[in-house]
């Protein structure tokens, strides 16, 4: 049965701001959406997490799952993971600075989370041209870094998950690292991940935190939660020392390179790979037509595509501040300065490969069952009854009766989940086209 | 039984809509729940089919037929038919034009890449009156595994 509820793991909904306007609903790539009694919304299924409702929303009726806790630091060990979006908001200082900025908020440690990508970046491009000779994974492979194209193939392209590239993630690679070397530092401490994120996914897939560890708790903040109050901080950097070397303990607690945001960027991340045949697609829909094209046996001379559904990559994060194509020019306005460069030792990367550190453990089929499609099974006889509905209907796709279009509708009503009455163009043009069964 | 018949168009060398009757037949799929790789496949056979009446054919109707037993995927048009359909079925062989080509399409794949992916299939055509191609797809092997 599905279930509705007012929120999912990504998003709240506020009914009191509601007016009604179904823009979430219509929006929606997965159809989650619905509309009951006017004005009041409810999910269904497979939120992926891709804050297009938060994005579309005129009223701020939607909201993502991230806050700005309170006492950050105070009573507990603050562990911020730093998405490099977040320096690309600030155009005159180099993200160790923003890196400063958040030290001052009272984080005990900032983990630069470009370092990881780095080593991701390494591992995938190895992957790669590897699979030419052991061709151990189909072409084209898929990253699997944004964690809405992950969820989006799972649940709407589960043929395609074999094509996701099987390296642990940035984020997956950090919380690693922070996990061995970090948390044992402070035995019998409260130990608080705080991850600043450009996106309202936070790190609900299992395939980014394996092991759902005691040994601390984690936070979702948006980078629009923090930016208020780290703007002032940032600025006082500025126009006062760097950080003291003293203050970090790890070497990825730092960033002195510029080019941190670089993958932020749609096709940053294929950019510093040595892979010829790649792509780099970003937006909702883009991602979705390259998807349907691949499961249609296209694109098959692609070895990597790099799917972002925010347009410009992360940089568009609906949790950002700055517009995405300033903040595109912020990034390259750096790299123009101060170049590319790269911090980690090919060499320690190789060893690390070949002992399968970056191998993630997720075959497919396992992947599938976590995801488990969370939509009823539409049997034969229903699926012909939703079509005999659908002829019968308007075909309008007006949205009045509370579903995106006149299909989910009909399933909706062959799943016992709305009336047939619910539909206006019927009421008004009768029923005698009616040939429910 | 309870079968279900669904029929699409596609227009003769329209390239923007040629693939949408397949993503309709995935959906469709999807929304049941079956096997991933027999949705792959049926995706794989259906836009095969409606890229060849858009290149070649003319016209081109699909017709998408289910029961608890199999799929049949029904591809005709009112194209120029095929001359020698063995040569056709040769992975490779194309008969596609410049304009093809250029989109990207035309390397000959078409009819190898349906006989590949479905557990049956049929081609007739006859030069000058259009050709059909019938594939089918058993279900009672995904049946016992689910």
């Amino acid at each position: 049965m599905t279930s509705e509820s007012s929120s999912t793991n990504f998003v709240r909904f506020h009914e009191d701001r509601c007016t009604g306007c179904a823009a979430c609903m219509r929006v929606c790539p997965t159809k989650t959406i619905r509309i009951r009694q006017q004005k009041s919304i409810r999910f269904v299924d497979q939120c992926i997490g891709c804050g297009a409702c938060v994005r579309v929303c005129p009223a701020g009726a939607v909201s993502a799952a991230t806050r700005l806790p309170e006492g950050i630091g105070s009573d507990h060990i603050a562990i911020a993971l730093v998405s490099p979006v977040l320096y690309a908001q600030f155009p005159h200082i180099m993200p160790g600075g923003v890196l400063m900025g958040l030290r001052q908020l009272g984080f005990h440690h900032t983990i630069d989370m470009s370092f990881f990508f780095e080593m991701f970046q390494y591992a995938a491009e190895e992957f790669i041209r590897r699979n030419r000779t052991a061709r151990v994974a189909p072409w084209p492979l898929i990253s699997p870094v944004c964690p809405v194209v992950v969820r989006l193939i799972a649940f709407q392209f589960p043929s395609l998950l074999p094509h996701i590239l099987p390296v642990l993630r940035p984020v997956a690679l950090m919380a690693r690292e922070i996990e061995e070397r970090v948390i044992p530092e402070y035995e019998n401490r409260d130990i608080v991940l705080y991850y600043i994120n450009p996106c309202p996914t936070k790190s609900q897939s299992p395939i980014t935190l394996d092991s759902r560890s005691a040994k601390y708790r984690e936070v979702a903040i948006g980078i629009n939660d923090i930016y208020p109050v780290l703007k002032p901080q940032v600025e006082r950097i500025l126009t006062s020392d760097k950080m003291p070397f003293s203050w970090t303990h790890f070497e990825f607690e730092t960033c002195s390179t510029a080019d941190a945001a670089f993958g932020a960027m749609s096709g940053g991340e294929i950019a510093r790979m040595d892979i010829e045949n790649s792509l780099a697609v970003h937006g909702l829909k883009e991602t979705y037509d390259y998807l349907n094209r691949i499961e249609m046996g296209l694109l098959k001379d692609m070895e990597y595509i790099e799917f972002r559904t925010c347009r410009e990559g992360c940089l568009g994060g609906v949790l950002t501040v700055v517009d995405k194509y300033i903040a595109k020019r912020h990034v390259q306005k750096m790299v123009n300065v101060f170049g590319m460069g790269r911090r980690l030792p090919q060499d320690t990367l190789l060893r690390q490969f070949e002992k399968g550190r970056f191998k993630i453990d997720k075959s497919p089929e396992v992947l599938r069952k976590i995801f488990r499609p969370r939509k009823p099974t539409i049997s034969l006889a229903e699926a012909k009854r939703i079509e005999r509905i659908v002829a019968s209907l308007g075909g309008r796709n007006c949205g009045a009766c509370g579903a995106p279009d006149c299909q989910t509708f009909a399933e909706d009503v062959v799943l016992g989940q709305a009336e047939l009455a619910d539909c206006i163009w019927l009421a008004v043009h009768g029923l005698k086209r009616r040939s429910e069964d | 039984m309870v079968s279900l018949r669904k029929t699409f168009f596609v227009k003769a060398r329209d390239f923007v809509h040629a693939g949408e009757a397949s993503i309709n037949i995935q959906n469709l799929l999807k929304s049941m729940n079956r096997d991933p790789k027999l949705i792959r496949r049926i995706g794989i056979c259906s836009y095969e089919g409606e890229m060849n009446g858009v290149m070649h054919g003319g016209d081109t109707h699909i017709g998408f037929d289910m029961d608890s037993e199999q799929i049949v995927l029904e591809i005709t048009d009112d194209g120029p038919g095929i001359e020698d359909i063995e040569l056709a079925m040769q992975p490779g062989y194309s008969t596609a034009s410049e304009e093809a080509r250029e989109l990207g399409f035309g390397a000959g794949m078409g009819l190898p890449n349906m006989k590949k992916n479905a557990d049956r299939i049929i081609v007739e055509s006859e030069k000058g009156r259009g050709t059909l191609v019938r594939m089918t797809f058993s279900l009672t092997a995904e049946e016992a595994g689910r």
